[in-house]
């Protein structure tokens, strides 16, 4: 990282240009990321990332540099270019900034650094894994177990005067486990991970649960029917089910649309944009969680945001710039993939809140429909509102029942029409792993709600 | 970096073999929102990402800076990484090549901030001019980029490849009644200058006008039609599965079918990293072997799979040269360059007229999750036109396709003659299929 004094300098020669607002983002990273199939190792990949992100701010106008060699001389050059192109000062008098380091507590801790433990003790949790998805069932004939360890150090200054860094860390576990029967190939994949150390795969979720969803589903899907097609009502189940919030309303929640007036949701604050059974909330402070951070990556620190209350929507997600365009407070909200990226306001840990229905009472009534246990991804046009997401693991609802499990769903439909579409959310609140990309790259994020039914949906599938 | 030193320091720690793979870019953004330069970015990298093999297992680690002073360190991370590996496939760096490269007669000419400023705000207002379900123009960017990669190893191999782009792209949103829609377009642009900004907007404002008034139709089983953007998205999404890797491991859909009849006979499928009509040339991969044309899929059979070092070696063949990285930050992946179905000879128009009634799909999305690269399955969701006694008769939005995608590829009539390569390297011609099942209403 630079020092105090280089960054003072740095960002006082940034300020004699004609914009209003620098900052220096630095960031050094070390990941790691180990692949096995079928128990043994074959791959193991390093990363060490290292480099500076210079940002200028005129008004609304932004300009940014970024580059991996940080010595005087190629920052000097940078920050020339991005003075050149932001307009320079001519006879405008330049305060010298003066930095000040901003302490805090850390609210994600870690207990086991991956940086010291041996390569031949992580492969051990992927041991685990394949023996696990292995015992499951004799129809399991392959498992691919990968682990990605990251230490991400970032130092944001500005010429504010705020100089905070922060220390994330984070690792995941990749389980697909394959089936066959009756030479029919058919898989299944779980990725649980957090905001830890190693101490994950002990405190939260092990290679062997891991391994064992992974299997399950691997599965159930061999003996799956083709998924009916068109409207119909559809229980969504909890944990990476909250993907359908986070495709269909998050995004379209982010300053990134709503600042230009490119989202379903522009305009609409304080409004009722969903039934009034759904509260959501983005919330970037749970502790160790995969989507959490101590500050965002302009240096503010990360927020709970209740999105929506009881159907109104109450915040939106706003990064530095935006707040700028909006009017607003920034959220804490600016999130990038790394130096490479400019920040854009983004997602975090986001969910729907826990409602008062019971599980069961979400398939009273329904007489044909869809259960979607696990999700897949999906994407969003924001400026439309129309969402799809797949579903990986479903079954029929028939006359209230859950039947038969069904494979190649796709659910599609319009942020705003869903949300209100929402008439039953029930109370067992889980979250999922996710990686979101946008603008400002892939980012680790959490998805979360608790079941819930939507009366209406397009169903799209192969069976008629 | 001095390649000597680090070569011999790596056999000096035990090390049989090192590879050091350079890689250096420019690049420039504008983006324009407004009346206005909205943001500009501007970047200078150099990575460097070394693999070492020991006893033939293979590691590998990527690094910004190279100083002398990390040597040791990184090289005993890539020590402790090999020999973590316990798989049985074994691997071993690239010996130098003879081969004649080809070059890309393509220049390009950097253009000055004001020439881009020019053009985007002549562009931005000829937009809004064109109709006035018009309301928004949402990006205008100017992008261009120089790389160029070196890659050097422990048994003599000195290869060079370098490419550039420049592109500019406009998106912009209609509304009609209360419903909004929205498009964007992509140029490659030699010269700033030559650029037809009336025929950019044309095809970026009809694309969008298109769209409105769009409706579902009834779920069914509909003649379809893809056209070429969508035909590529849904191919490049559906090309993991010809690599020789997965193919090996029994993962890919294509195990076992090698000689096989697995699309219709109307569908030739090449993949050729020296191609001169697309964007860049590769002569070599990016584990320095001398790329060449392969017919993947000859009309209809599965003809050849692709390689990179490691995956061929598995399957006791030649790497095909199909090892490529995304940058220096990633892994060799096996990835086509330069892939193509071969087009046929009647228009898109021609093959609608053909058609009678059925439906022209036009984009895709959720590609990156709606598909199962197991069994390739897929079911995603779509929109575009439908046709009436051969022409276009009204906008489609909010159906899904869902099928299998061998089922699919069997059921081609035709391909058209629309294919283009733009920016893209891997590209489809718009494609004829007798049936597909849709969702709607």
């Amino acid at each position: 990282m630079l020092t105090q004094q280089e960054l003072e300098k740095y960002l006082t020669l940034c300020m004699d240009s004609e914009g209003d607002f620098a900052e220096i983002y630095e960031e050094n990273e070390f990941s790691e990321t180990i692949r096995t199939l079928n128990g043994k190792a074959e791959k193991t990949e390093r990363a060490i990332t290292s480099g500076i992100g210079i940002r200028l701010y005129k008004d609304l106008q932004s300009v940014y540099g970024y580059s991996n060699e940080t010595d005087e001389a190629s920052v000097l050059a940078l920050i020339n270019d991005l003075r050149e192109a932001v307009g320079t000062a001519g006879d405008k008098a330049v305060e010298p900034v003066r930095l000040t380091r901003v302490e805090y507590e850390n609210n994600n801790p870690i207990r086991i650094d991956f940086r010291e433990v041996s390569m031949d003790d992580k492969m051990a949790y992927l041991l685990r894994a394949y023996q696990a998805a292995k015992d499951y069932d004799s129809r399991i004939v392959k498992v691919r177990a990968d682990m990605l360890n990251v230490h991400q150090e970032v130092q944001i200054s500005t010429s504010e005067g705020r100089l905070i860094g922060d220390t994330r860390v984070r690792t995941r576990i990749y389980v697909d486990a394959f089936s066959q029967e009756d030479g029919v190939l058919q898989s299944g994949g779980f990725y649980p991970g957090g905001g830890k150390g190693l101490e994950f795969y002990e405190d939260d979720t092990t290679p062997e649960e891991a391994a064992r969803e992974a299997a399950r589903v691997a599965i159930v899907k061999l003996h799956a029917k083709d998924c009916p097609s068109g409207k119909m009502p559809v229980v969504i189940d909890n944990a990476f089910g909250g993907v359908i919030f986070h495709e269909s309303c998050g995004h379209a929640l982010e300053a990134t649309s709503v600042a230009k007036n490119q989202s379903v949701f522009s305009g609409k604050f304080g409004t009722q944009i969903a039934n009034p059974c759904v509260s959501a909330v983005d919330d970037g402070t749970i502790p160790n969680a995969w989507g959490s951070q101590n500050i965002d990556d302009e240096g503010n620190f990360q927020q709970r945001r209740q999105l929506i209350k009881d159907g109104v929507l109450t915040s939106y997600m706003i990064d530095r710039l935006n707040s700028r365009r909006m009017g607003m407070e920034p959220t804490g909200s600016g999130r990038r993939q790394s130096y490479r990226f400019e920040p854009t306001s983004r997602m975090s840990n986001t969910y729907i809140c826990p409602g008062k229905d019971s599980f069961e009472s979400l398939f009273e009534g329904i007489e044909k429909g869809l259960y979607a246990k696990k999700m897949g991804g999906g994407s969003v046009n924001p400026q439309t509102g129309e969402f799809n997401f797949s579903v990986m693991e479903g079954y029929l609802i028939e006359n209230g029942k859950i039947t038969d499990p069904v494979k190649g769903a796709a659910l599609i439909g319009s942020g705003a029409e869903i949300l209100m579409n929402i008439d039953k959310v029930s109370d067992n609140l889980a979250r999922g792993q996710g990686m979101c990309g946008s603008l400002s790259g892939s980012i680790p994020t959490d998805v979360g709600q608790p079941a819930i039914r939507v009366s209406s949906i397009t169903v799209g599938g192969t069976a008629q | 970096m001095n390649a000597d030193k680090w070569i011999a320091r790596a056999h000096e720690i035990g090390l049989d073999e090192l590879e050091i793979y350079e890689q250096h870019e420019t690049e420039r953004e504008v983006s324009w929102f407004e009346g206005k330069v909205d943001s500009f970015v501007t970047s200078r990298i150099l990575g460097t990402s070394l693999r070492a093999t020991l006893g033939g297992k293979i590691a590998e680690i990527s690094l910004e800076q190279t100083d002398d002073g990390m040597m040791d360190s990184v090289l005993e991370s890539l020590k402790e990484q090999a020999e973590t590996v316990t798989g049985t496939e074994t691997i071993c760096l690239r010996k130098p090549q003879d081969t004649v490269p080809v070059q890309n007669s393509r220049t390009f000419t950097r253009p000055s901030m004001d020439q881009i400023r020019s053009a985007m705000q002549e562009t931005e207002k000829k937009i809004l001019a064109a109709d006035p379900r018009i309301f928004m123009v949402s990006e205008i960017e100017w992008q261009d980029t120089k790389t160029s990669v070196q890659i050097t190893n422990s048994l003599g191999l000195h290869v060079e490849d370098a490419g550039a782009a420049q592109v500019f792209v406009a998106g912009c949103a209609a509304r009609q009644d209360d419903q909004v829609k929205n498009d964007y377009c992509i140029r490659v642009v030699e010269d700033i200058e030559k650029l037809d900004i009336d025929d950019f907007v044309k095809e970026l404002t009809e694309g969008v006008l298109g769209k409105l008034g769009g409706t579902s139709v009834p779920t069914g089983s509909y003649k379809v039609i893809l056209e070429k953007k969508a035909m590529t998205s849904l191919f490049s999404a559906m090309i993991p599965m010809f690599s020789g890797e997965d193919i090996g491991k029994g993962i890919s859909p294509l195990a076992g079918k090698l000689g096989q009849q697995i699309f219709s006979d109307k569908i030739t499928v090449v993949d050729d990293p020296r191609c001169l009509d697309a964007l860049n040339v590769r002569n070599y991969d990016d584990e320095g072997c001398p790329t060449r044309r392969k017919v993947l899929v000859d009309k209809g059979v599965f003809s050849c799979m692709l390689h990179d070092t490691k995956s061929s070696m598995a399957a006791g063949t030649e790497s095909t040269g199909n090892g490529f990285k995304h940058s220096y930050t990633s892994p060799v992946h096996i990835t086509p360059y330069n892939c193509c179905i071969l087009p046929g000879e009647r228009t898109l128009d021609e093959l609608c007229a053909e058609m009678g009634e059925g439906i022209v799909i036009t984009s895709f999305a959720g590609l990156h999750a709606g598909i199962d690269h197991v069994t390739a399955d897929f079911s995603l969701q779509c929109a575009g036109y439908y046709v009436k006694n051969g022409v276009k008769d009204h906008s489609v939005t909010l159906i899904t396709a869902a099928g299998n995608f061998f089922d699919m590829m069997k059921n081609v009539t035709e391909t058209a003659s629309d294919l283009e390569w733009s920016y893209r390297t891997i590209t489809c011609p718009s494609v004829a299929f007798r049936s597909l099942s849709i969702s709607g209403t």
